[in-house]
C-alpha cells in the first residue's frame, strides 16, 4: 500500500482519494486485528478478578463491580492443595522450559559455528537434515515419539518433553545463529588466534560476545516454544505431579464445574514470564530477527 | 626481530594450486612486498606464514624455527588486515591490550606498552573510543597499533591501505614506511598495487598464478623484469608490449612490423633477438624512454596518437603501433592532436625484448 502511495503520480485527487480509501481500509483492518487479539487477554485478566458468581453472570459484566484476588491468592497458597498443584505445575514448566533453553543453547552455538566456519563432508547434507524435521507438522512425530520414548524408558519423564522440545527448536536456533556467525568477519578470529588466542578463546573472548543478541534470541525461541507446548506434554506425562502449566490447567480446572476465575487467574499468570522475558529482551530479538537483512 | 625463509612452499585446495613450490628469503629487518593480481596467491602465502592456513607441503622457518606445525599464536607475528580486524566490542585501549593480555602479562606493564604504543601512532586521545566511533586512517592506525605493542619477530600486512582513500594512502604509505625505519622490522607486506610495493619495498615479489615470477628489488624488478607478466604489471602507466617479427639480412637483425616498417637494432640488443627459439619477438618499452617526433627522424618508427591525456607535469600520449598500443610521456607543451601522424624513436639502451613463446625476457649470452 504504502508503495502504492508513493508511486502514484501526484497531483491527481482521484487517485489520491481511491489510495486514501485503500489506507483507511488498512487502518481499519489493524484495528480490528487490535482487537481481535487483545480482547481475550483483556477478557481474561477481567474474568480473573472476578467472583465464581459474576464469571457467569448474563449479560456480563466487562469489568466486575467488586473486583477480587480471591482467584490468584488461592492458586499462590501453598496451604490449598489447588496452590499445591499450581505451584507444582508451574514449578515443572519452569524446569522443563529452562532445561530446553540451555540444552539448546549448548548445542545451537557451537553447531552453527561449525556450519558456518567450517568445511567438512557432508555440511550441507547435514545442514539441510536439520531443516528437515521442521517441514512436517509435530503431530506427526507424536506416536512414534511417544513409542521410542517407552523403548527408552522415559515416558512420564520431563527428559521425554526436553529432549522433544530440542528436536523442535534447535533447527531454527542452528539456522539464526549461523547467520550471526556468517556475518562476523572471520578475520577477527583470524586476528585473535595471531595475537595470542587459541582457536577456543578467540571464539569465546571475540565471537561469542559479538553473537549475544543471537544467543538471546535463540534462548527466548526455545523457552516460549517450550513453555507453550501441550501436545506432547499431554501425551508423554500423565502422573499428575509432573504435569506442566498448559496440560495442568486444563486438567485441573474442567473436571466439575469450570472455576472460570481460577481458570484466568492461572492463564494470566502463565502468560507473565514470557512476557516479561520478551519485553526484557525484545531489542536482541527484533536485532536477531534483522540481522544480515541489510549489510553493514 | 627475525628472518622468514620459505622453501618450495605448495598450498593447493583440491586440484587448485593456490601457491605453487615459492621459495624465498626475507632477511632480518627486510621490508618485502608481496605483490601481484587479484587470485595470485599473495594472500594465500601469507596465511600460510600466518599459520592461519595449513601447508600442503614445502617449509617455512620464522628465525631457524620450522613453524609448519605451530599455532598462529606460537609464531610471534603480528598482522595487519585489509579490514582492520579491529574487535568491535572492545575500545582502543582494550584492543591494544588484548594481545597482551593473551601473554599473561602484568596490568601495569599492559598499561605502559599501549599507552607508549598511542604514543607513537599519536592516538592517546582516542584509547576510550570503540572502533566504529573512528576514522579509516584513524582505524588503520589501531590496527597498526595493535601489531607494532607486542614487538613481534615479524609484521604481516594484508593489503593495509586498500581500504583507504586516495589521499590518506598516501599518506599511511610514508608512515608505514617510517614505522619500518624506525622499528628495523621485518615485514611481509602483501597488495596488489604494484605502486606501493615499489615505493615501500626492500625487496618485491611479484607473484602470478600461484608461481613467484620474480624476487628482487623494486629498481632491478622495475629495470630488468624477467618476463612480460612482470614487465606489464610492474610501471604505470604499464610497459607497452609490441609484437614483432625477427628478420636478418646481410648480417644484421632487425624486427619488421606487419607494418612495413622495421627497427634497426643495437648490437646487443641484436644478439638478444638471435638468442631467442623463435623469430616472433615481443618490443618493451616504458613511456619514459620512448621519444615522440612530430616528423620522421632516422630510427623512428611510424605510428598513430590515439589518446592525450594531459596530467599537468606530463602529458601521457596513446598511440597504435603495429597493432598494439603504446605509452609516451611527453613534456605538456608537445601539442599532439588524436589521429595525428607521430613517429616514435626507442632508447636501444633501456627497450626490453622477450620471447612471444616463452613470455620469457631475452639475454645476450
Amino acid at each position: 500500500m504504502s508503495i502504492a502511495a508513493e508511486t502514484a503520480p501526484r497531483g491527481q485527487p482521484r487517485r489520491g482519494r481511491r489510495i486514501d480509501g485503500w489506507r483507511w481500509g488498512g487502518r481499519i483492518f489493524l484495528v480490528f486485528m487490535l482487537l481481535y487479539t487483545a480482547l481475550p487477554m483483556v477478557w481474561m485478566l477481567s474474568t480473573s478478578i472476578k467472583s465464581g458468581f459474576a464469571a457467569m453472570q448474563f449479560p456480563p459484566q466487562l469489568w466486575p463491580d467488586q473486583p477480587t484476588l480471591a482467584a490468584y491468592q488461592k492458586l499462590l497458597d501453598p496451604q490449598n492443595s489447588v496452590g499445591q498443584d499450581f505451584l507444582r505445575f508451574f514449578w515443572n514448566s519452569l524446569i522443563v522450559s529452562t532445561a530446553t533453553t540451555v540444552l539448546s543453547v549448548i548445542v545451537a552455538v557451537p553447531a552453527a559455528y561449525a556450519f558456518s566456519r567450517f568445511r567438512f563432508p557432508g555440511r550441507n547434507f547435514l545442514f539441510f537434515a536439520v531443516l528437515l524435521r521442521n517441514m512436517f507438522p509435530a503431530v506427526i512425530f507424536l506416536v512414534p515419539l511417544f513409542i521410542l520414548m517407552r523403548a527408552i524408558g522415559l515416558v512420564n519423564t520431563h527428559g521425554s518433553l526436553v529432549l522433544t522440545y530440542l528436536t523442535f527448536g534447535l533447527p531454527l536456533a542452528i539456522w539464526l545463529l549461523k547467520g550471526f556467525y556468517d556475518n562476523i568477519p572471520v578475520q577477527l578470529e583470524q586476528a585473535a588466534r595471531i595475537d595470542g588466542a587459541t582457536r577456543f578463546q578467540a571464539f569465546v573472548l571475540i565471537v561469542m560476545p559479538l553473537s549475544t543478541p543471537g544467543i538471546i534470541a535463540t534462548a527466548i525461541y526455545s523457552f516460549i516454544g517450550a513453555w507453550n507446548e501441550y501436545i506432547y506434554a499431554y501425551t508423554f506425562l500423565s502422573k499428575n505431579e509432573q504435569l506442566t502449566l498448559p496440560v495442568g490447567i486444563q486438567r485441573f480446572f474442567s473436571e466439575n464445574t469450570t472455576d472460570f476465575p481460577g481458570l484466568m487467574a492461572a492463564s494470566f499468570m502463565m502468560s507473565v514470564p514470557v512476557v516479561v522475558l520478551f519485553l526484557l529482551l525484545q531489542r536482541y530479538f527484533v536485532r536477531a530477527l534483522t540481522e544480515g537483512a541489510v549489510k553493514h | 626481530m627475525a628472518h622468514v625463509v620459505l622453501k618450495d612452499l605448495v598450498k593447493t585446495y583440491g586440484s587448485f594450486k593456490a601457491v605453487n613450490e615459492v621459495s624465498l628469503t626475507v632477511n632480518d629487518g627486510e621490508f618485502v612486498a608481496l605483490v601481484g593480481p587479484s587470485g595470485c596467491g599473495k594472500t594465500t602465502t601469507l596465511n600460510l606464514v600466518a599459520g592461519l592456513t595449513s601447508v600442503t607441503s614445502g617449509d617455512i622457518f620464522i628465525g631457524d624455527q620450522v613453524v609448519n606445525d605451530l599455532d598462529p599464536k606460537d609464531r610471534d607475528i603480528a598482522m595487519v588486515f585489509q579490514n582492520y580486524a579491529l574487535y568491535p566490542q572492545k575500545s582502543v585501549y582494550m584492543n591494544l591490550a588484548f594481545p597482551l593480555q593473551m601473554r599473561k602479562l602484568r596490568k601495569d606493564e599492559i598499561d605502559r606498552k599501549v599507552k607508549d604504543a598511542a604514543r607513537v601512532l599519536d592516538m592517546t586521545h582516542l584509547l576510550e573510543r570503540k572502533p566504529r566511533e573512528l576514522s579509516g586512517g584513524q582505524q588503520q592506525r589501531v590496527a597498526l597499533g595493535r601489531a607494532l605493542v607486542r614487538d613481534p619477530a615479524v609484521f604481516l600486512m594484508d593489503e593495509p591501505l586498500s581500504n583507504l582513500d586516495a589521499k590518506l594512502r598516501v599518506q599511511m604509505r610514508s608512515e608505514i614506511k617510517r614505522f619500518h625505519q624506525d622499528l628495523k622490522a621485518t615485514i611481509i607486506y602483501v597488495t596488489h598495487d604494484q605502486l606501493e610495493a615499489v615505493t615501500m619495498a626492500d625487496k618485491m615479489a611479484v607473484m602470478n598464478g600461484g608461481y613467484l615470477q620474480q624476487y628482487d628489488t623494486p629498481a632491478q624488478v622495475f629495470a630488468h623484469p624477467v618476463n612480460m607478466f612482470v614487465a606489464s604489471f610492474v610501471g604505470s602507466p604499464a610497459m607497452s608490449l609490441i609484437p614483432l617479427e625477427a628478420s636478418t639480412a646481410n648480417g644484421n637483425t632487425v624486427l619488421t612490423s606487419a607494418e612495413g616498417w622495421s627497427l634497426a637494432l643495437s648490437p646487443r640488443n641484436m644478439r638478444k633477438v638471435e638468442s631467442a627459439s623463435t623469430r616472433k619477438i615481443v618490443l618493451g618499452a616504458r613511456h619514459s624512454t620512448i621519444k615522440l617526433h612530430k616528423s620522421a627522424v632516422p630510427g623512428s618508427v611510424p605510428a598513430k596518437a590515439y589518446t592525450v591525456e594531459p596530467t599537468g607535469d606530463v602529458t601521457f600520449v596513446q598511440a597504435f603501433l603495429s597493432g598494439a598500443i603504446v605509452n609516451i610521456s611527453v613534456s605538456p607543451d608537445v601539442a599532439v592532436k588524436p589521429d595525428e601522424q607521430i613517429w616514435l624513436e626507442f632508447d636501444q639502451e633501456r627497450v626490453h625484448l622477450f620471447d612471444s613463446e616463452t613470455e620469457m625476457a631475452l639475454k645476450a649470452e
